[in-house]
């Protein structure tokens, strides 16, 4: 993704947001190609995603563009952990909320989350997990009466 | 007195014990992520939103709005004492904030911004009493062509008052509208952008896409740049500032309230646009503009009146137009929609209580957070000491909760952790998802009234220039992409907002 760092020239951060721009945009385009465009005076269903889609496209290739010849700018190094570690924790939540209720999710959540962080601290960890399960159950399901069933039974 | 007897029924719904305590929440709330770098007001509102559902419409209202106004007090807090703005809009006060805590008058320039603020906050609440019945009536007199021609203009000035590249801005707007775009075309009935997920036919929530893009790639960056060290924290003494202080603020305040008033209208403006022009205005018309930079008392009195002024007079156009002007507009605008409430006009004429109960509890607000802040300084000003590490599984927790509790649906938490992902690399890209917001809540409203107004005038597009209103609108709109090309308005913007990304 970012290129060679020798070259002098272009915006990476720029490149990315033309090429997110244009991705978009051709998606879009491509989801929307069965779509009905319709006229001025009856629009069919197409007609403003069509041209929402193109402007993106217009503009995508305008930042492009631009920032080809600005000069080189790097985009920030990602990490991976945080990327991984989160998003896999957020959907697990969701899998064991469905299946086992609130309080093995919750409990899940905050244990798997932890792990992005460089140092782990097992009894702090735990600690916590209890004990925002019992503040998020007393809250959202008790309190407020979120729609989860609390336990798996 | 048709106008006293409204704000008497506001204060009346404002003054109910479960409406002052959701305040008082609000408020505490607004406070504790102000103080807090590494959340922001966005992204609390996004993860109290679903919470809202639960409770009455009114109550649910005034606690996001006191996050909102409350956040830009505990933000100045932590730029006083410890050179840190916890919020966007509190980044200019540091400047001098800071130096004169330095000088050991932290207690001085805390109260100094407390006590403008509070005067900020009391003007804007007039000036929403006031100029909510008279734009609301002139608003009653548009058509689908005036709102369309509302629409464009408040979005393309969105994007040239905002921070950050113009045209990155008018993308993000775009893929907005196109999300918007999503689910069952509501005149033709056919399915658009679904890719055949019939989880997507009702359209995405706009939940899990503020939680996405907010919540969990906030949280994602955060722990990429591994946590804040440890902070020094000034010594707070003597609070109440000298007479000299009083004497040099009070005309700063009132610039501030001004500024702050006036921007906070305009489409894109709020509270760190308004803030960062009332530090310069304040600069401008020194007699000593030496001192900036060094301590000076107005460079905290102007900003922090500016950005309190700025976060409440932003409401206007959305409860009179029922138009938001930023994404934390775009935000309110969503918790008036889970109610079934569609701010604007009407409902000032059919729910007033909602409106001035709305007004009046900014201002009973605005009280409790100069009593909360002033004598609680020191118990804020520890909760700086909570590390990330603990923090995040808990922001982490409420997120999931409230997109979960959508629907009960996993596929919703799914989407929200991948428009996370997105969120990421739209940070990546250095691209604001502020103007996403903005489009996706403004699509579907622009759509329908675009195709209205043209089956109305059979395909005629000349409507739009016929009808004064929305012409006056198209022409704004016209100088407005004008401005942008002519250079020495972009270099002044680009000034305007220097520094910002500190």
């Amino acid at each position: 993704m970012s290129g060679s760092k020798s070259s002098a020239r272009g915006d990476r951060p720029d490149l990315l947001t033309a090429a997110i721009f244009v991705g978009v945009g051709a998606l879009g385009l491509w989801a929307g190609r069965t779509l009905d465009f319709g006229s001025l005076a009856s629009m069919g269903a197409g007609f403003v995603p069509t041209i929402i889609c193109w402007l993106l496209i217009v503009v995508g290739l305008w930042v492009g563009f631009l920032g080809l010849r600005r000069a080189y700018a790097p985009i920030e190094p990602a990490k991976l952990r945080p990327i991984l570690v989160i998003t896999a924790s957020i959907i697990g939540f969701a899998f064991v909320a469905a299946w086992l209720g609130f309080v093995a999710a919750s409990l899940f959540l905050i244990v798997t989350s932890s792990i992005a962080d460089h140092e782990v601290r097992m009894f702090e960890t735990l600690l916590l997990a209890v004990g925002l399960s019992i503040f998020g159950a007393l809250v959202f399901v008790v309190g407020l009466g979120v729609q989860i069933k609390l336990l798996p039974f | 007195m048709e106008f006293l007897d409204l704000l008497a029924l506001g204060f009346g719904a404002a003054l109910t014990p479960e409406n002052l305590a959701f305040c008082l929440l609000g408020a505490l709330l607004g406070t504790l992520i102000g103080v807090l770098p590494g959340i922001g007001p966005t992204t609390t509102i996004a993860v109290l939103l679903p919470v809202t559902f639960f409770l009455p419409p009114l109550a649910g209202i005034i606690m996001l709005a006191g996050i909102y106004y409350g956040a830009q007090y505990g933000g100045s807090t932590t730029a006083i004492l410890v050179n840190l703005p916890g919020e966007a809009s509190t980044v200019v006060t540091a400047i001098d904030g800071y130096k004169m805590a330095q000088k050991g008058r932290a207690g001085a320039a805390l109260a100094v911004a407390a006590l403008g603020s509070f005067f900020a906050g009391t003007v804007a609440t007039f000036g929403l009493a006031i100029a909510g019945p008279t734009l609301s009536g002139f608003a009653l007199s548009f058509g689908p062509a005036e709102y369309v021609s509302l629409m464009i203009f408040g979005l393309l000035a969105a994007t040239i008052l905002a921070r950050g590249p113009v045209l990155k801005a008018i993308g993000m707007i775009l893929i907005g509208l196109l999300l918007g775009t999503v689910g069952t075309d509501l005149s033709t009935g056919a399915s658009r952008m679904t890719f055949g997920a019939i989880e997507l036919f009702d359209g995405i929530d706009f939940i899990v896409i503020a939680i996405g893009l907010f919540g969990f790639s906030e949280i994602i960056e955060n722990l990429e740049k591994t946590g804040a060290s440890g902070v020094k924290v000034a010594k707070i003494t003597r609070l109440w500032p000298t007479r000299e202080d009083f004497k040099r603020a009070w005309p700063a305040v009132l610039r501030g309230t001004g500024v702050g008033t006036f921007l906070g209208i305009l489409p894109g403006g709020g509270a760190t646009l308004a803030s960062f022009s009332a530090y310069s205005l304040e600069k401008r018309v020194s007699k000593r503009p030496a001192e900036f930079g060094e301590g000076a008392v107005e460079g905290v009195a102007g900003p922090e009146a500016a950005n309190n002024a700025g976060a409440q007079s932003s409401f206007i156009p959305l409860l009179t137009l029922g138009i938001p002007s930023n994404n934390m507009m775009a935000m309110m605008l969503s918790a008036f929609v889970i109610h079934g409430l569609t701010p604007g006009p009407q409902i000032l004429q059919s729910q007033p209580q909602i409106f001035w109960g709305l007004v009046a509890s900014m201002w009973i607000g605005n009280a409790m957070l100069l009593v909360i802040n002033l004598p609680l300084i020191g118990l804020w000003v520890r909760l700086l000491t909570i590390p990330y590490r603990l923090l995040y599984p808990a922001i982490l927790l409420f997120c999931c909760v409230g997109v979960y509790s959508l629907n009960n649906r996993i596929f919703d938490v799914a989407l929200a952790a991948g428009f996370g992902l997105v969120g990421y690399l739209f940070r990546k890209a250095k691209c604001e998802p502020g103007p996403l917001l903005l489009g996706f809540v403004l699509g579907p409203l622009l759509e329908t009234n675009l195709r209205r107004t043209l089956l109305i005038s059979q395909g005629d597009a000349s409507v739009f220039v016929e009808r004064p209103i929305s012409l006056t609108l198209l022409v704004a709109t016209a100088l407005l992409l004008l401005m942008m090309i002519v250079p020495n308005f972009r270099k002044n913007r680009e000034e305007a907002f220097k520094g910002e990304e500190a």
